[in-house]
């Protein structure tokens, strides 16, 4: 598949947005993601909801596809995580534990959301370094909730954000990154997930994910 | 509702023993002393009541259409309200279902009327949505031997684990309306909720009360199930209606779009009079609220002898309105369809309908709403909003001479209602399946479900889907002791508040800061709203303040109003008739017959159609072309109603780009239909006789239906009514929360991982069915293929093309990539920024 990525600078540093829905920062070999929200489909299951599966099996493959494209020695979780308690079924929690197994080289650090707020203790076989509010590495931060900190530059998730293009008669809604002045913001990574409106702010620069590509609009 | 005036207000709950001078024939059969008492009141039985006493007490179901105002209440309620006192037994006998909650009341007086009369011990409850809970409470240990209900607050009292017994001594259902029940999803949820009530009272009754529809046949044999032959009781009442129009003083100003019409609230406000109760019918929760606001402004002095009343408003207001106006204290109401049934209103004398009304059913209901004296004539008054309904108004009052009152097609045997009735049943005391679908098929709705069908929905219940996808934890019905039963309570707490058909976007709450109540608003309203924004509501000028757990805090406006809420899916298509007699009066106006006044009013818009472009003729097909800075537009005008035109609209853009790589926004309106695509397209060469061809019709309808919205807004619907979207009451648990998503979230998720789910193909199919009700659009194809085209280009867009160029857009179409369209429209947008700069 022909897969463009988009270059941006911040803080001095060189960056690559992926159309995978991940930023990548290529010095640090540190791969960035947020919204996963693991087990949403279960957990509409359980409250009598009739939703197919798959979702997870495509959002992780595309995430491996991201990790293998990148070769990324770190995986950063910007928030939101899991979904909720009741669609961490034993089911989900093993299949993931598979999934961070086949992956067993690559460094996880999770920064907890608010949805992961409501499980205590993750997993243990998922082998992840949880951090209660963020992680601050070199420049940058790395947060769930977009809030501006004096000296770093934020890079975090929640949001969920989309971007609409055209006007009268062609309109479009898509997922973005959202690279603002003081924070910028990854789209959901999970293809489950709504989203809101971007508003672009002077100087904001905003990058599309159309299909297989990422364009700057 | 009922004949004569309403009955006094202190009525007892409980009428024992004789009353009135009908006592003189204590000892009488009970039937014999309601017609005492119906003499007492200075009424004689017509014939019709009397057949359908009659008919009643040979133990037949049936339907009774007559004209409002003609005593069909008493005629479906006296036969077996004489039953229950002649047999002198307690319990549930006589359950009343009305469409509107807001009437039980009314309805509850006046069946309590004739009690008195009867030396039986017979009380009459109501139970809705309304009902309080300790009332509530006491009905769970005991039901009135005559209930009034909704079909909604039936369906959850289905949900009662011991509903067989609370409904097994049941001798009579009358189901009121059914005329506004039969053509949607209510009517099927009723029908099934009837062939439950049946199986637990196998010897019950049906009656059910109905306006004149042009399927009467079909609606008797709807309400009575495929069990029983229905017996048809007609009344031989006329009411005919006299149809006048408000003219605007000159057409030059009058808008030539929009459907505020407020340009003719000062005529309307010289021509209301205090002296002559009068209802004044908008089409829309928005209109009624900006027209309120401007007869009050034209008109001061009458602040206390007019309001506004319409269904988001607090019921406590509605109320309030409702009694002044059966009072006489209030004189003008301004009012939606909130007002179009039930409430029996007397003193109303004037009828007025700002705006189309849209079909020749609804035309009769609304001008029936005043004076109700059997055989008098009812008048309305037109009050066109734009220069063209000026036309549908001349249509309008010729097809009411015709006589030509449309059908209302029920529903085929929609899966997402018997999903939702599969779950009632199996709280309700539980079902086999093979017991179940025999009772389903009962129902005329239903009388054609396959056993593949029904398996098919009964694992939508019970697995999730018939697919046989992994749908590992799904709980919603399981199987226990071979009946199938609800998985657990939090399955029967979702489901009972999520039961009914009426779907509609979240509402929330809007409350004054020290809490009082003043009705609801659309989430996706008050979403838009910033802390300080002002809107109309209720009359009132309100400042939204915040929004807080499904309630929108305001205060009074300091400021004038500058908004009105929108309320979504309002506005209603043209009707089949209607639509008919608006081609048939511009042909006429084509060839120069502009007899009507409507018509001679409209003349100069007309003219001008006819010197830019032509009017459209019935024998051809008008199609205009147009360049704007929007882009290029194609123009076509059918006149078929709107839905016809979505559908049509897709099929053509889907050709259209089958010739050429494009992409098409789609704009329809009751008219015609707009194709608008930011590039130049070859439209002179496109538009031609084969583009309407009916080959392989419905394999490009379904495929134009996949790519375009129409199934995913259909699926909207569809899902709430499946249980797959969660209403989001105010109070609702915080947990449910993480079970919220939009329908198109979810419709996006089922369209990868299970195609081939029973709601999606519902969703196709819902919308073949709707656009192509009775192959509608495949007979407007073949005329449309056999007129001769008439293909004008204009320099701007004409009177009929203006109004869908400011109509919002209602869909898209294309054949580019998604690639492709990004950088399209990104290079727009760089270009819009470079001029905004």
């Amino acid at each position: 598949m022909d897969s463009r990525r988009c270059q941006v600078r911040v803080a001095g540093t060189l960056l690559e947005l992926l159309p995978e829905r991940a930023l990548y920062w290529p010095d640090a070999g540190t791969l960035a993601v947020a919204d996963l929200h693991w087990g949403k489909t279960e957990s509409f299951q359980q409250h009598g909801i009739p939703l197919p599966t798959g979702v997870l099996e495509d959002d992780l493959a595309r995430l491996s596809a991201a990790l293998e494209a990148t070769g990324a020695r770190r995986l950063l979780f910007l928030g939101d995580l899991v979904h909720s308690r009741q669609g961490l079924t034993p089911t989900v929690v093993d299949r993931l534990a598979r999934w961070r197994a086949s992956h067993a080289s690559v460094e996880c650090v999770l920064v907890r959301g608010n949805h992961d707020r409501h499980v205590k203790v993750l997993p243990e076989r998922w082998r992840l370094d949880v951090r209660e509010s963020h992680a601050d590495e070199g420049p940058f931060r790395f947060a769930h909730h977009p809030e501006a900190e004096s000296g770093r530059y934020v890079w975090a998730g929640h949001l969920h954000p989309r971007v609409r293009l055209g006007g009268r008669s062609d309109t479009l809604r898509l997922p973005c990154f959202h690279v603002g002045q003081a924070v910028g913001v990854l789209p959901a990574f999970s293809a489950f997930t709504g989203g809101l409106n971007v508003s672009r702010r002077a100087g904001d620069r905003i990058f599309a994910i159309a299909g297989p590509a990422v364009v700057e609009v | 509702m009922s004949a004569g005036r309403p009955p006094s207000p202190r009525t007892p709950r409980r009428a024992r023993g004789p009353a009135s001078r009908a006592a003189a024939s204590a000892g009488a059969p009970p039937l014999e002393r309601l017609r005492g008492w119906f003499r007492d009141k200075g009424w004689t039985p017509t014939p019709f009541q009397e057949e359908a006493w009659a008919a009643y007490a040979r133990g037949e179901s049936g339907l009774i259409h007559v004209p409002t105002g003609a005593g069909k209440t008493y005629a479906a309620y006296l036969g077996p309200l004489a039953d229950v006192a002649a047999h002198g037994q307690r319990g549930l006998q006589v359950l009343y279902v009305t469409p509107l909650r807001a009437v039980s009341r009314d309805v509850e007086q006046a069946l309590r009327e004739p009690l008195r009369v009867l030396d039986a011990d017979i009380s009459v409850e109501s139970r809705t949505g309304d009902t309080s809970s300790s009332v509530r409470q006491r009905q769970r240990e005991r039901l009135p031997e005559v209930l009034i209900t909704t079909p909604e607050s039936l369906c959850v009292l289905l949900t009662n684990e011991q509903a067989p017994a609370m409904f097994a001594s049941l001798r009579a259902i009358i189901v009121d309306e059914w005329h506004e029940l039969l053509g949607t999803k209510r009517g099927s949820q009723l029908e099934l909720a009837l062939a439950r009530l049946r199986h637990f009272a196998p010897g019950v009754r049906t009656w059910a009360l109905s306006a004149t529809l042009a399927n009467l046949d079909e609606a008797a044999r709807h309400a009575v199930g495929t069990r029983h032959t229905p017996t048809r009781v007609r009344a031989a009442v006329e009411r005919p209606v006299a149809v006048e129009t408000l003219l605007p003083e000159s057409v030059d100003g009058f808008p030539w779009a929009g459907h505020l019409g407020f340009s003719m609230v000062a005529r309307v406000a010289a021509w209301l009079d205090v002296e002559r109760s009068t209802l004044l019918f908008t089409n829309t929760r928005a209109q009624a609220e900006r027209w309120f606001e401007g007869l009050r402004f034209a008109r001061p002095e009458w602040e206390h002898l007019i309001a506004l009343h319409h269904g988001s408003l607090d019921r406590a207001e509605r109320e309030r309105v409702e009694g002044g106006l059966k009072e006489g204290s209030l004189r003008i109401v301004v009012c939606t369809s909130s007002l179009d049934l039930g409430v029996d209103f007397g003193p109303v004398e004037r009828v007025v309908q700002v705006g189309s009304p849209k079909g020749i059913g609804r035309t009769m209901q609304r001008a029936g709403r005043g004076a109700h004296r059997p055989g008098a004539t009812c008048h309305i008054l037109f009050v066109p909003t734009h220069a063209l309904e000026l036309v549908e108004m001349a249509a309008a009052r010729d097809a009411l001479l015709r006589q030509e009152v449309e059908p209302r097609t029920p529903p085929r045997k929609p899966p997402d209602v018997l999903a939702q009735h599969l779950v009632t049943c199996a709280l309700g005391g539980g079902f086999t399946p093979e017991a179940l679908r025999d009772e389903v098929r009962t129902a005329a709705a239903y009388a054609g479900l396959t056993d593949e069908e029904f398996a098919g929905t009964l694992s939508l219940v019970r697995e999730g889907s018939p697919s046989l996808r992994a749908y590992p934890e799904f709980r919603r019905v399981v199987e226990h002791d071979g009946r199938c039963v609800a998985a657990d309570a939090r399955v029967a707490r979702l489901h009972r508040l999520n039961i009914g058909t009426i779907t509609s976007d979240a509402v929330v709450q809007l409350r004054y800061w020290n809490g009082a109540r003043l009705g609801s608003v659309e989430e996706s309203y008050v979403s838009r709203l910033k802390p300080g924004d002002t809107f109309l509501f209720a009359g009132k000028g309100l400042e939204f303040r915040r929004l807080q757990d499904m309630t929108a805090y305001v205060r009074p406006a300091k400021a004038k109003a500058t908004q009105t809420p929108r309320w979504g899916g309002s506005r209603l298509p043209l009707s089949t008739s209607l639509a008919a007699a608006v081609r048939r009066t511009l042909d006429a106006a084509r060839h120069g017959d502009v007899t009507s006044e409507e018509l001679a009013a409209a003349w100069p818009v007309l003219d001008a159609q006819s010197r830019l472009s032509r009017i459209p003729s019935a024998g051809s097909l008008l199609a205009e072309t147009c360049q704007t800075r929007d882009g290029h537009h194609l123009f076509l005008y059918p006149f078929e109603g709107r839905l016809v035109h979505e559908g049509l609209a897709a099929l053509l853009a889907l050709r259209l780009t089958r010739l050429r790589k494009a992409t098409f926004a789609l704009s329809v309106n009751d008219y015609g239909l707009e194709l608008l695509t930011p590039t130049p397209f070859p439209f002179d060469e496109a538009v031609h006789p084969a583009l309407f061809t009916r080959e392989r019709l419905e394999a490009d309808i379904l495929e134009s239906v996949n790519v375009g919205e129409l199934s995913k807004r259909q699926f909207r619907d569809i899902a709430r009514v499946a249980g797959l979207v969660l209403p989001r009451l105010p109070g609702a648990r915080k947990s449910a929360r993480q079970v919220q998503a939009s329908a198109s979230l979810l419709h996006d998720v089922f369209a990868r991982y299970d195609p081939d789910h029973l709601l999606l193909a519902q969703a196709r199919q819902e919308v073949l069915e709707q656009q192509f009700e009775e192959g509608r659009l495949a007979r407007t194809l073949e005329r449309l293929a056999a007129s001769p085209l008439e293909l004008v280009h204009v320099r701007r867009p004409t009177p009929l093309g203006f109004p869908l160029v400011v109509e919002r857009i209602s869909a898209s179409l294309s054949s580019e990539s998604l690639l492709e369209r990004v950088e399209r429209l990104k290079e727009r947008w760089t270009r819009e920024d470079a001029r905004s700069a």
